[in-house]
């Protein structure tokens, strides 16, 4: 039962922290990346080379690969999206548009993994040592993945509702129309999101090659988990994000357990009408 | 010293506002009255840098040209708008609102001085200061937007009919409240409608007629012009 529990949390921590970085990157950039689970299977791929090929751990790598990330998605930003933004009459054709320019970025960043890497399973051990958790034995990885997912996704929310730089991205999700009143500049907190975002995909390639296994093509699962979440949690609900991500891995991981690990999917989905079905706007959804 | 000087706004084919000009000294509260589609929010967004005016348009601040700026660099350089529609952040709550405003460098030092001033001339504020936003009444949405611009330090401050909406007794404790920030060396530019509550609380007036202005003089003046008892008073006073 605990050792469920703990898979699930490890589960729901990461699509969690996906989530997040979707969510992010869509409420206040306006922008719906569809490349973002590619960006992690990046992030899972560069982890897996500076373990294997540098021999350093994983722990490090975030410290290497979350700027990197923060880095790629700004230029991406700049290069792809600005033009964009620019051009976009109102927010419903910036949003149609990012959907196009992102599905096509997302078998740029899938091909350039494939030619490397091939499309076979990937994985390396770090950590695979048995820890006692009351009573129930827990991989070594998956409990530093779970407490670092908790540490991530909590310093972002500490650095959203508690300093000033949080506020600001808020107001702009909140209403862009407004910010610059406020004295705001939307263009650098559009970019700043969507760099966070990166960051975040970074983070969760890291946290999740740790214990997974992965491949080239495995991204869109990520990404559409996410979308769930998102939609589940509310559109540009950070905390909605979390709750719904730690009830969906929790949902995967008992289904799995007690019923058939087939059911998984359509437990997810069966889980997802419902939830739609009483709270059209998800769980911390705005009318 | 805010002068505004030939200042068009054009919606396609539509002249919104037709080469307006003026000035507002700090510390003075100047009012431009005009009827609904007169231009009177278009005139406020061009100043606030919202709308783009057409060639030819200068607004200096101390001599600074800000024609041309992004909204918020206007809001940086110290002039703060209260749109229409107030403005504000509904799911945020009235601290937030408030230090929110403080966002531009100008105002970051002076953030929990200002702050006092705020609750100081709007004491409801203080009390409310947890509540989100988009629960309070009209009227106490208009203080959190008036106390929202005051935050930014503003030098000259422009409301957009700040008493659309508002119960008369509040639109009276508002223009009270203006008067007060009025007092610590802001100028205010008010565009309304409501003329008799705007003239009582204002130094001077411009009168706007289909994106032109067309008459000015102070607020005494104004309060018995003949074309602004035909235009807004219906006649008698």
């Amino acid at each position: 039962m605990l050792e469920h529990v703990i898979n699930g949390l490890v589960l729901g921590g990461t699509y969690a922290l996906v989530a997040m970085g979707l969510t992010i990157q869509y409420g206040i950039a306006r922008i719906m990346n569809l490349s973002f689970g590619d960006t992690i299977i990046a992030a899972c791929f560069a982890t897996y080379v500076l373990f294997s090929s540098f021999a350093i751990s994983p722990v490090l790598a975030l410290l290497i690969l979350v700027p990197a990330g923060y880095a790629f998605s700004l230029v991406i930003y700049r290069v792809i999206m600005r033009p964009l933004v620019a051009r976009a009459p109102d927010e419903g054709a910036l949003e149609v548009d990012s959907i196009l320019v992102t599905f096509g970025l997302l078998f740029v960043i899938q091909g350039v993994l494939l030619i490397f890497f091939g499309g076979g399973y990937t994985s390396y051990s770090f950590l695979n040592t048995p820890v006692n958790v009351l009573g129930t034995v827990v991989a070594g990885n998956r409990l530093l993945a779970v407490v670092l997912s908790l540490l991530i996704g909590l310093a972002l929310i500490v650095i959203l509702y508690r300093t000033r730089w949080g506020m600001i991205l808020r107001a702009v999700a909140l209403s862009p129309q407004n910010a610059p009143l406020f004295g705001i500049d939307t263009d650098r907190a559009a970019r700043t999101a969507f760099a966070i975002g990166g960051a975040m995909a970074a983070t969760v390639g890291v946290v999740v090659s740790m214990f997974q296994t992965f491949t080239a093509t495995a991204g869109v699962v990520f990404t559409m988990k996410a979308l769930i979440v998102v939609i589940l949690g509310g559109k540009g609900s950070v905390l909605g994000a979390v709750v719904a991500g730690l009830l969906l891995g929790l949902v995967e991981t008992f289904v799995a357990a007690y019923i058939d690990p087939g059911l998984t999917l359509a437990a997810v989905y069966g889980v997802f009408l419902l939830l739609l079905l009483v709270r059209p706007n998800g769980i911390f959804g705005k009318a | 010293m805010l002068e505004l000087e030939n200042m068009t706004v054009r919606y396609g084919k539509h002249l919104a506002v037709d080469s307006v000009g003026f000035a507002v000294a700090p510390g003075e509260i100047v009012v431009v009255l005009g009827a609904n589609g007169a231009g009177k929010s278009s005139l406020l967004k061009a100043m606030a840098g919202m709308v783009p005016p057409e060639a030819g348009a200068a607004l200096r601040l101390h001599g600074r040209e800000l024609i041309g700026l992004p909204a918020h660099e206007v809001t940086n350089a110290g002039i703060a708008l209260v749109p229409e529609g107030r403005g504000v952040i509904g799911r945020m709550t009235v601290e937030e609102n408030l230090r929110l405003g403080a966002t531009p460098a100008r105002a970051r030092g002076a953030e929990e001085e200002t702050l006092a001033q705020v609750f100081d001339i709007f004491p409801r504020l203080a009390e409310r200061r947890g509540q989100w936003v988009h629960t309070m009444s009209g009227g106490e949405q208009q203080m959190v937007a008036v106390g929202r611009a005051m935050m930014s330090k503003p030098e000259f401050l422009l409301l957009d009919e700040p008493s659309l909406g508002l119960a008369p007794i509040v639109v009276g404790d508002l223009f009270r409240a203006l008067a007060r920030v009025r007092d610590t060396g802001v100028g205010l530019l008010i565009v309304e409608q409501n003329v008799r509550i705007s003239l009582r609380h204002a130094d001077r007036g411009y009168l706007l007629e289909a994106g032109r202005l067309t008459g000015a003089g102070t607020a005494d003046e104004l309060m018995t012009d003949d074309a602004v008892r035909h235009a807004f008073l219906g006649g008698d006073m």
